[in-house]
């Protein structure tokens, strides 16, 4: 039975021996060791069970994950004069444990630095440029405003190309940024501009511009819809003009045509016995002319009544 | 186990023998406390389920050793082994502006005050929008979900909200709020999958919604003015289009009328001509045969049709004379 009490306590000591020999990494971290407090050994990256020597070293664990940093909205001025909110958010990760732990200690310390670091580079870069570059990525919509400016009665706002662009800017603050940050054991991934707005105190100008521009432009719709309808009302003008008088002119040849040609008609056949159709013709006139009211007083004379006299 | 094979490193050859000895001579008597003791101590941690719409991600000792399907699957017990099950079927969605306030009504509620600091964003000509909109996605790979980024939802989210920015920047107001909606959600899909690649993370866009998009409360109004006034416009083209589709097909036929009635009477007075022409031709020719009589008969044919008309005939010798001024003066006094 005392050997066995041996034996428990052996065993006891074992596993807190064993506990402090033994530590486990896990997945998205990464560990140094330290032996009263000074770096030992390389960096420990992969997850799993690993050594250390017991009750004299220690492991300091840090994030092995890609972070985030969140910036505080900060007020810019443009380069054009123009107060906006810039909000930014970086991603970052630790790629040398022993400078970041040496340097900012924690993730504590290392927000510290990141916002010193990242927002005075993000306000200089901001602040060297216009308005515009941090809005914009590309110049598409100047090129689809040419494209569509024959049809479209909208006007925008003032349009300048961009030298630069967002995405570009982004770039131009992380390449700012990194050495600095090298120095610290972390690795800028990226910075996103997330947000951007103008200030409280402009807000109303903008609202107050876009309202204008806005009337602006529906002035321009109603009075192109009033051209419209001017033209169509002019080119109705002069259809019914055109119709009209093309129809004047051409009842006017066909008849002209059909006169000329009955009368070349009546002259070729009349021509041949010129005599005989006077005869015809003025007794057809007095068939058409004379009629009953009339009185008629009439000589024995007439060839008519030739028989009334003398047989 | 390396676990255990390490620990026994410390004991001497000759305690391990008595040690095996009284595990050997009560052997039988250990077998069910060893059991038991198991089970009280390991119990749940022996197994874990996973979930029809899941994965589990195992780690042992914090290493990664797989990523499993759902059903029943067993573990190295006392936290030896880590499961994490992970939705990977599920779509999930990350609202911008606004938020689903709740499902469970019959008529889903929203509510989208408050949350302007995500939904206004400037256009490409420094006007101002607000734009609500939701992403969906699935995680494509559980272990990169979970150990790859820190936060992988607020990655989601800046991203999202950054590239939204970026496309609604390179538009115009007016195409943001009317023609660009397609355009403007698939171009934030596949920039918004791009940027989330670069991290790792393992999830999968499916798509990019955009919800209601307007104009700045202040500005409403003069929006719906231009609105107003293309509906005036379309309104006074149509009226224009429509009196113009009155009066020029009316002419028009107006104008074939007249035509054809002068085509009408062009023919009627060539075969008048015609017809004259012929009668006379016959006569002529009757005429020519017998000249004399033929003028008398004609002559005479008229005069019986004249003096068959007149009511008043008055035959006058032509020996007596003075007749012709009475008549002269009564025809005066009628």
């Amino acid at each position: 039975m005392n050997k066995l009490y041996i034996l428990l306590g052996l065993v006891a000591i074992l596993i807190v021996g064993g506990k402090s020999s033994l530590f486990v990494l896990t997945e998205g971290r990464q560990a140094i060791i330290t032996e009263f407090g000074k770096p030992v050994g390389d960096p420990i990256k992969e997850a799993g069970l690993h050594f250390k020597t017991p009750f004299v070293q220690e492991v300091l664990y840090v994030d092995k994950r890609i972070l985030i940093w969140d910036g505080m909205p900060n007020q810019i001025p443009t380069k054009d004069k123009k107060y906006i909110s810039v909000d930014t958010t970086a991603r970052w990760k630790i790629v040398d444990v022993l400078k970041f732990i040496q340097t900012v200690r924690n993730e504590i310390g290392a927000k510290g630095r990141l916002d010193d670091i990242l927002d005075s580079v993000t306000r200089d870069v901001i602040s060297n440029h216009n308005l515009v570059e941090t809005v914009r990525n590309s110049d598409q919509i100047i090129d689809k405003l040419k494209k569509s400016k024959s049809k479209s009665e909208e006007m925008f706002g003032e349009v300048e190309p961009i030298t630069i662009g967002r995405e570009n800017l982004s770039k131009m603050i992380i390449k700012a940024a990194k050495g600095e940050l090298e120095a610290l054991g972390i690795e800028l991934i990226d910075l996103q501009i997330r947000r951007i707005s103008y200030e409280r105190t402009v807000e109303q100008k903008v609202y107050d511009r876009m309202i204008s521009e806005r009337q602006r432009i529906a002035q321009k719709i109603r009075s192109t819809g009033e051209g419209e309808k001017q033209k169509i009302q002019g080119r109705l003008k002069r259809d019914l003009q055109r119709i009209t008088s093309e129809a004047y002119k051409t009842t006017k040849i066909i008849r002209g045509k059909a006169e000329a040609k009955a009368a070349a008609i009546y002259a070729k056949t009349y021509s041949k016995a010129p005599k005989f159709y006077d005869f015809v013709k003025s007794l057809e006139a007095y068939k058409k002319s004379l009629k009953g009211k009339a009185k008629f007083i009439i000589s024995t004379d007439n060839e008519f009544l030739k028989y009334f006299k003398r047989l | 186990m390396s676990f255990q094979g390490n620990n026994n490193n410390g004991f001497n050859s000759q305690e391990i023998e008595e040690f095996k000895k009284v595990i050997k001579e009560n052997f039988s008597k250990f077998i069910p406390f060893v059991i038991i003791l198991i089970i009280i101590m390991g119990g749940k941690s022996l197994y874990y389920t996973v979930g029809p719409d899941e994965q589990a991600v195992v780690v042992r000792f914090g290493k990664y050793i797989g990523t499993f399907e759902p059903g029943l699957h067993f573990k190295l017990p006392f936290g030896i082994d880590q499961n994490v099950n992970v939705k990977v079927t599920r779509v999930l969605k990350e609202e911008f502006g606004f938020r689903t306030r709740d499902v469970s009504t019959r008529r889903t509620t929203y509510s989208d005050g408050g949350f302007e600091e995500e939904s206004i964003m400037l256009t490409g000509d420094l006007n101002v929008a607000e734009v609500e909109w939701v992403v969906q996605y699935k995680i494509s790979d559980p272990f990169k979900f979970l150990f790859k980024t820190s936060s992988p939802i607020q990655n989601i989210r800046d991203v999202s909200e950054s590239i939204m920015r970026r496309v609604v920047g390179d538009r115009s107001v007016t195409e943001v709020l009317t023609t660009g909606r397609v355009a403007i959600a698939s171009e934030a899909k596949i920039l918004t999958q791009e940027v989330l690649n670069s991290y790792n993370m393992g999830v999968n866009v499916i798509s990019v919604k955009l919800q209601d998009i307007n104009p700045p409360e202040k500005v409403k109004a003069s929006f719906n003015e231009v609105n107003e006034a293309k509906q005036e416009q379309e309104q006074m083209i149509n009226q224009a289009e429509a009196s113009y589709n009155k009066v020029i097909p009316k002419a028009r036929g107006e104008a074939d009328r007249k035509i054809s009635e002068a085509q009408g009477y062009s023919e009627a007075l060539i075969n008048r001509a015609m017809g004259d022409v012929a009668s006379f031709d016959a006569l002529q020719k009757e005429y020519k045969r017998a000249p004399l009589i033929t003028k008398k008969r004609i002559y005479l044919e008229t005069m019986e049709i004249l003096f068959q008309r007149f009511e008043n005939v008055v035959v006058v010798d032509s020996k007596v004379k003075g007749l012709m001024p009475i008549f002269s003066r009564g025809l005066k006094g009628e």
